[in-house]
């Protein structure tokens, strides 16, 4: 059978840099072809090129038997090749229908003038999410929707144009299980209708289920394709990182300190909202506590209310015996409490500052006076700090004035750590602190975590990945509808129990 | 760091592009061009000392409105209101200046004073609505130039003593108004740049969500921004009735758009977050060189609109093109 496409000898250079050096890619119908390797591996290079946002250096890109030197998005488009982003690129203003015909509206023809064709496009809409499986009527407006239903919705919109090939770049990093599972009955049946599908992931377990046969980039160069069936997950890890890891996350686990200090407190906590209500838990000295649950169950939410960044109507917050008065993140940062967001790029970095100032921000406002507004910068401060933090999170940079934006994923999530590092907090909350980051930066974050919780600082986890909690928490609270509705002990926690706790209420 | 990481390091660095220099060196470019195209229209009027000393002058009023307009755009929002601000600051010094107080408390409280003020009600609204800075500051423009005509009666105001105080020339040379724009410019290029309340400001303009989470006081750095905006309108509506010897109620009709215009032929980016005081102030002068430039050529004042409206529409073009805007793509 003929390849949907072919990738042959593609070399991508940047100025400064290699992105991709003679990479061979094909896409098969009706398989699931992983693409894998680290952040900064070419990944999303190579995708961008069969995508046509890039023009490559040189190779050639065949698609259904037509050489091509280079694509446009509109020709990439129009040879069925359809792209779904990570950041997804749906309309919340329009509804499911308007974001699925988008910019092909179905017409007809009213006394000679061409008009949208509205019948027509409900028939079809009606039919696509059906297949899809999505319970909404055409014109429900997107921002209704959830982040796993606007996907569908993205999928949706491929198939209605016809797409042979559809990429799929992290495409769970925001689903929760059963969303999952949802996500991959759809590929399955997209499968068997000949499509051929890119999958691109760093979730190996997830990928060994829905994979038919997994190609892996490595700084970017390419290291092989093979069969799923044939490799395992310790093949993938050694093949994507070129070392053997011997344990994936090589965590120590503390020696359980029960009983031991109380770092933090919270009491009776109630956002002003409601959004979650009477929440009640302790961080030790020397534990790390996690929190799982599903995505708007209540965790980040609680999280963003210990930081100030939402107001509160009543409860305790207790910072090392002192009870807090937070009405801002402001107070919050004086008081010695970071967190590190889900979202780098809307709530994490500057992107018009270097990693320099965005390392030193936060340092900056923690020692001026007047709500952060008083005092002037000192640079040698800050380019100490910066290169202490770069050193110590091992920030891959060519200078500490480059914008961060330059930065691989992993190496921005880096740059964001140093600046709470600089910061010099007593608690840190982190809130999926690995969403779309490779094995070895995962593994480094992890190490971090815990040398901050032996420095006795409070560490708290939230994410939505098990196998992060189970690896590196010593107990774990699960949300349920905006409480907490499970706590065990890491020795018994399971992936089970936790999935459990997450969508059956406690008795 | 190791010899070899250093040597390592520099290899990475790249050579200055083009699209380096130019995001660098483009409002002085398009200054330097504006000069030669009228220098060699007019050679003898419009290139000599007393010429460009008057342009800087003449300008002095836009550099003004423009630093503060520059605030309000590097927040990602904008100040319609400063050219309001002008007038009525304007008139209520000159009535304090009629009551017989003195220039120095004048400027303290009719200028800086009431600037301030001017401007913390912008921002305390735009805070405590949720609104976008247009639309406040849309409205207060309206309310500002109607409550400075009911001040004024509909009458210019004198106030001679302004005039005699600022309205001269610095050591015979420097005209005042110069001076005073240039000394407000050259503070507030140490504020943007040297000051924690500076870059907390770029911070927020570059992403307002990261800055909160970041623990960035953000409403408290809103009213500080419209504050300075204030003040810089206020000053100019000093400089303004120094310079005539009278408050005019309807002074100022129009200039915001001198003021973004200035900001944006800088350089300043309206999604906020980028931007240079020193480039606004050359944007400002480059508006003056057209007006003046236009004039001298023997042109009817309505080029100089043509002009500017051009040179908007071209700047920004050109930044796109050759911009390091274009860079964030890789």
């Amino acid at each position: 059978m003929q390849n949907l496409v072919e990738m042959r000898n593609v070399t991508k250079k940047f100025p400064g840099v290699v992105a991709l050096k003679d990479v061979n890619f094909d896409i098969r119908p009706g398989e699931v072809h992983v693409l894998l390797g680290e952040n900064g591996a070419g990944k999303s290079t190579l995708m961008k090129i069969l995508s046509g946002a890039y023009t490559p250096t040189s190779g050639e890109v065949i698609i259904g038997g037509e050489t091509y030197d280079k694509l446009t998005p509109a020709l990439s488009s129009k040879l069925g090749i359809s792209i779904i982003y990570q950041e997804l690129s749906v309309i919340n203003q329009l509804s499911i229908q308007e974001n699925i015909f988008l910019g092909k509206l179905e017409e007809k023809s009213v006394l000679g003038i061409p008009v949208v064709n509205k019948a027509e496009m409900l028939k079809k809409t009606k039919e696509y999410i059906n297949d899809i499986g999505l319970d909404y009527a055409p014109e429900t407006p997107v921002s209704a929707l959830r982040i796993s239903e606007k996907q569908m919705v993205e999928i949706a919109k491929a198939v209605a144009f016809n797409a042979n090939v559809i990429i799929m770049d992290e495409p769970t990093s925001s689903l929760t299980d059963e969303e999952v599972n949802n996500l991959f009955d759809i590929i399955k049946k997209l499968k068997e209708e000949g499509k051929g599908i890119v999958y691109i992931s760093h979730k190996l377990k997830e990928i060994m289920q829905i994979g038919d046969r997994v190609s892996v980039l490595k700084d970017g160069a390419y290291v092989g394709t093979h069969d799923i069936k044939d490799v395992t997950i310790d093949d993938l890890v050694t093949m994507m990182v070129g070392r053997e890891l011997e344990n994936k996350y090589q965590v120590q686990k503390a020696d359980h300190q029960h009983g031991g200090e109380v770092v933090l407190e919270v009491k009776n906590l109630t956002r002003k909202d409601e959004y979650i209500k009477d929440i009640n838990f302790v961080v030790k000295k020397g534990e790390i506590l996690g929190f799982s649950g599903l995505v708007a169950s209540g965790r980040s939410e609680t999280m963003e209310a210990i930081y100030g960044a939402v107001p509160i109507k009543s409860g305790e917050i207790i910072l090392n015996g002192k009870t807090l008065k937070i009405n801002n993140t402001y107070e919050a940062l004086k008081e010695g409490i970071a967190l590190v967001t889900e979202n780098r790029r809307e709530t994490g970095f500057f992107h018009n500052f270097s990693i320099k100032e965005n390392i030193s921000v936060a340092k900056r406002l923690k020692k001026a006076k007047m709500s952060g507004m008083w005092g002037l910068i000192d640079n040698k401060d800050d380019v100490r700090v910066a290169k202490e933090q770069i050193d110590a999170m091992n920030v891959k940079c060519a200078s500490m004035d480059q914008l961060i934006v330059e930065l691989s994923g992993g190496n921005q999530q880096k740059v964001i750590l140093g600046k709470w590092m600089a910061s010099g907090c007593k608690l840190i909350i982190f809130d999926e602190p690995t969403k779309g980051i490779d094995v070895g930066t995962k593994a480094e974050i992890y190490k971090l975590m815990r040398a901050l919780c032996d420095e006795g600082i409070g560490v708290i986890v939230v994410s939505s990945e098990m196998p992060e909690l189970l690896a590196v928490c010593d107990r774990i609270l699960v949300y349920y509808e905006g409480k907490i509705n499970g706590e065990y002990d890491i020795e018994d926690a399971t992936e089970e129990k936790l999935a459990y706790s997450a969508t059956v209420v406690a008795e | 760091m190791s010899k070899e990481a250093e040597v390592r390091q520099k290899a990475l660095k790249p050579k200055m592009t083009f699209s380096d220099f130019w995001t660098k060196y483009s409002t002085l470019i398009i200054m330097v061009i504006m000069l030669i195209v009228f220098g060699a229209l007019e050679p003898k009027a419009f290139v000599s000392t007393n010429n460009l000393i008057k342009i800087i002058e003449q300008s002095s009023i836009t550099i003004l409105l423009a630093c503060g307009e520059f605030f309000g755009i590097l927040l990602a929002g904008i100040d319609l209101s400063v050219g309001s601000v002008m007038a009525l600051s304007g008139v209520v010094s000159a009535k304090l200046l009629g009551a017989g107080w003195g220039v120095v408390p004048t400027l303290l409280v009719g200028v800086i004073g009431f600037g301030a003020l001017v401007g913390a009600i912008n921002g305390g609204l735009i805070n405590i609505t949720g609104l976008h800075p247009f639309i406040i500051t849309l409205g207060t423009q309206a309310i500002f130039r109607g409550l400075t005509v009911i001040l004024a009666q509909s009458r210019p105001v004198p106030a001679v003593a302004f005039a005699r105080t600022f309205g001269g020339k610095l050591f015979g040379v420097i005209p005042t108004p110069i001076f005073i724009a240039l000394l407000t410019a050259a503070f507030l290029v140490f504020f943007t740049t040297k000051s924690k309340a500076g870059r907390n400001l770029y911070a927020i303009g570059g992403n307002k969500k990261a800055a909160w989470f970041a623990g960035i006081h953000v409403k408290k750095h809103f009213i500080l921004a419209f504050v300075i905006s204030g003040i810089c309108a206020s000053l100019a509506g000093m400089v303004n009735i120094s310079r005539l010897a009278s408050a005019e109620p309807n002074a100022g009709t129009g200039y915001e758009t001198f003021a973004i215009a200035s900001a944006i032929i800088g350089g300043t980016s309206f999604f906020g977050g980028i931007g240079k005081i020193p480039r606004v102030v050359l944007g400002a002068i480059i508006i003056g060189i057209i007006n003046n430039g236009i004039n001298m050529v023997g042109l009817s004042a309505y080029y100089q609109q043509i002009a500017m409206g051009a040179l908007i529409i071209i700047a920004v073009t050109l930044d796109r093109f050759f911009g390091t805007s274009k860079k964030s793509e890789v």
